[in-house]
């Protein structure tokens, strides 16, 4: 089989895998929806009726919310919501009532996905690079101050940064905002004022964000390159003379490789929102949504954002996985997916 | 043809930093290395001769420090005194380094070109073409497909392939000087051949003076012209092969010969050397470093230590074997 060939089979292989993995979580949270005790779609039903609607109008109205028929067998049911699913209809938001569950998701993740993205990417340098000159620096005093500021920032919870940070910067020392996504002064769109007062905002959600991951990695870091310095291959190229700065190169990329994997499920995981973050700036994002749909008990709002995580997971695993056969020739040759 | 540079050993000591202090793994040790010869070095486990390969590109890993002595080579001056850049360009350029274990001495991620180009570049080699050249023309000599290899990755090829790969690279810049430490263990039998017999031909081809490090001594009886013994850090005979093999004058190296089994004859006139080789921490502070399992210990090696004495081409250190040399030094110079 010719290379080509088997790329095109793997990529295959992982959708294919991937889309069982999302009938499997839409199933499984219909489900549960369904069977919650109370059931709150036979409970809307029965209210509708109550205040006086036909059968009919309370089932289309039923319906229209959840996105599936409150009547009829389970299974009809379950035809019919997986069917309004492959069109993309996650049915209708309670608690806001007329507005499509989908147009909700959209808005809350375009203020969640470039904080906790720009966080995310931020803290993954920073903590790599940083990783990189604890582990050479080990046995001195930098190196002991790196791992020590990992070790302190990965285990303070991430609502105490948030919090301290705000006290700090938004109350004692007023110059950022406390919270908010935007200045609702400006008209959104592509102008400077607007672009920047979401910047302005963004600062500390981003920074708390960056600090509470950032522990992590540069832990993970200086133990890969730990490791890799004691493999035979660097002081090889160390005795073949190589410039500093290609064996630095060499080791940098076979200590970061299985790091890899865990940016790629954090990046999936920013569907989820961060809801600490979310909570303590006042950002409208997914993390909030999901916890607001949790309280006012908007089950298709629930199961949307739980669909919406499940997706960005599962895509970011098999985003993770192709990305390893471009940067790990030992997976490329692999051969069989 | 350029002449092969020649190697000075003087008194070299190296020692490791552990919770009991600096303690010695070569002790004051001193070796020649002829221009265009190679020489063995032989040992067990733990007698100090990789450090002593490794001292050679001024390389011992912390917690291990060269304390004193020099290593002259012919055209490179003293390697212990050379610091950062200097040292750099001398490893690789001038001492070429076949690593123990070399299944293991290639960057996993990238290809056998990249890395002989990343060795180019890291020694400002002008054409990189005629780098390729050599070295798909070394990898020919050593019965690879050059071509193929260089596109390949460390996991596509065998232990074998990655051993020859790892002669070629330290033998592509045209280093004549070179270390090979461990070349052929964990090579099947056959390989071992091979690779002993391209070593072997390189050597000659190129006019090199050779370091091979082996605890193999049928090995090192293949291809070396001067063999040098190792125990507990320091050198305990050095001296032409055929004379150190054929009537090993120190009872250790007479210990380690009769420890060979043969193919013809009893199985069980193989004798093993009673005891065990002493380690880091168990090596006494006076005296002969072997006492512990000679048997021609006398009360003089309790005490003092034998200085290493030269007679007819061969060194040895050894109270006991001082006698024994003594006629020959008088035939030679009556």
């Amino acid at each position: 089989m010719t290379r080509g060939a088997a790329i095109t089979r793997r990529v295959a292989g992982h959708l294919a895998r991937g889309v069982v993995m999302i009938w499997v979580v839409a199933t499984v949270s219909f489900f549960i929806i369904r069977e919650i005790p109370g059931d709150p779609v036979q409970g809307m039903y029965e209210s509708l009726l109550q205040k006086g609607m036909s059968p009919q109008q309370a089932e289309r109205a039923t319906a229209v919310l959840y996105g599936f028929l409150p009547k009829g067998t389970l299974w009809d049911q379950y035809v019919g919501y997986m069917g309004s699913l492959l069109h993309g209809d996650l049915g209708q938001s309670l608690s806001t009532p007329g507005v499509q569950v989908t147009h909700l998701i959209g808005a809350a993740a375009s203020w969640t996905v470039l904080p906790v993205l720009a966080g995310t990417l931020l803290s993954f340098l920073l903590g790599v690079t940083m990783g990189v000159y604890a582990a050479i620096r080990r046995s001195g005093k930098l190196g002991d101050l790196l791992a020590l500021s990992g070790s302190l920032l990965h285990g303070i919870p991430v609502y105490v940064i948030g919090l301290l940070l705000t006290a700090i910067f938004a109350t004692l020392w007023p110059i950022l905002p406390s919270g908010g996504p935007v200045d609702v002064d400006y008209v959104p769109g592509l102008n400077p004022g607007y672009i920047g007062s979401l910047l302005y905002h963004a600062v500390l959600p981003v920074v708390t964000y960056t600090l509470a991951s950032y522990g992590g990695w540069i832990l993970a870091m200086k133990s890969n390159v730990v490791a890799v310095l004691g493999d035979d291959f660097i002081l090889a190229a160390e005795l073949r003379g190589l410039k500093r700065g290609i064996v630095f190169r060499y080791l940098a990329r076979n200590a970061i490789l299985p790091l890899f994997t865990i940016l790629a499920l954090s990046i999936g995981m920013l569907f989820g929102g961060s809801i600490f973050i979310e909570e303590i700036f006042n950002y409208p994002g997914l993390g909030l949504l999901l916890v607001n749909s949790i309280s006012s008990r908007d089950y298709a709002l629930m199961g949307g954002t739980f669909l919406i995580i499940t997706v960005g997971i599962v895509v970011a695993n098999i985003v993770a996985d192709l990305l390893y056969t471009v940067i790990d020739p030992r997976v490329r040759s692999g051969g069989t997916a | 043809m350029e002449t092969a540079p020649g190697v000075r050993i003087r008194d070299l000591t190296v020692v490791y930093n552990t919770p009991m202090g600096e303690l010695p793994a070569v002790s004051g040790v001193d070796l020649t290395l002829t221009p265009g010869t190679i020489t063995g070095v032989v040992g067990e486990s733990g007698s100090g001769k990789s450090t002593l390969a490794l001292s050679l590109l001024n390389a011992v890993q912390p917690p291990g420090r060269i304390s004193g002595g020099s290593v002259e080579i012919d055209g490179l001056g003293d390697v212990v005194r050379l610091r950062g850049e200097e040292l750099r360009q001398a490893r690789g350029r001038k001492v070429g380094y076949v690593f123990q274990a070399a299944q293991n001495s290639l960057n996993p991620l990238k290809t056998i070109g990249k890395q002989l180009l990343d060795l180019g570049r890291s020694h400002d080699v002008a054409d990189p073409r005629a780098l390729v050249r050599d070295a798909k023309d070394l990898l020919a000599r050593m019965g690879l497909d050059g071509a193929r290899v260089l596109d390949s990755h460390q996991h596509e090829l065998s232990g074998g392939m990655r051993q020859r790969v790892g002669i070629m690279l330290a033998l592509v810049l045209n280093a004549k000087v070179v270390v090979l430490d461990e070349p052929t263990t964990a090579l099947d039998m056959i390989t071992q051949a091979t690779i002993l017999r391209i070593i072997r031909e390189v050597h000659e081809e190129r006019a090199l003076t050779t370091l091979v490090i082996t605890h193999d001594v049928g090995a090192v009886a293949e291809v070396a012209d001067a063999l040098a013994v190792m125990y507990g850090g320091r050198i305990v005979e050095h001296g032409p092969i055929a004379d150190v093999l054929g009537a090993p004058a120190h009872p250790y190296t007479q210990g380690l010969i009769r420890a060979i089994p043969r193919l013809s004859g009893d199985i069980s006139q193989a004798r093993a050397l009673p005891g065990r080789p002493p380690t880091l921490g168990t090596l006494p502070a006076a005296g002969c470093v072997f006492r512990e399992r000679c048997a021609l210990r006398m009360e003089i090696c309790e005490t003092v230590e034998p200085a290493p004495v030269t007679c007819g081409g061969r060194t040895v250190a050894c109270h006991a074997a001082g006698h024994s040399l003594a006629p020959v030094k008088r035939k030679e110079y009556v």
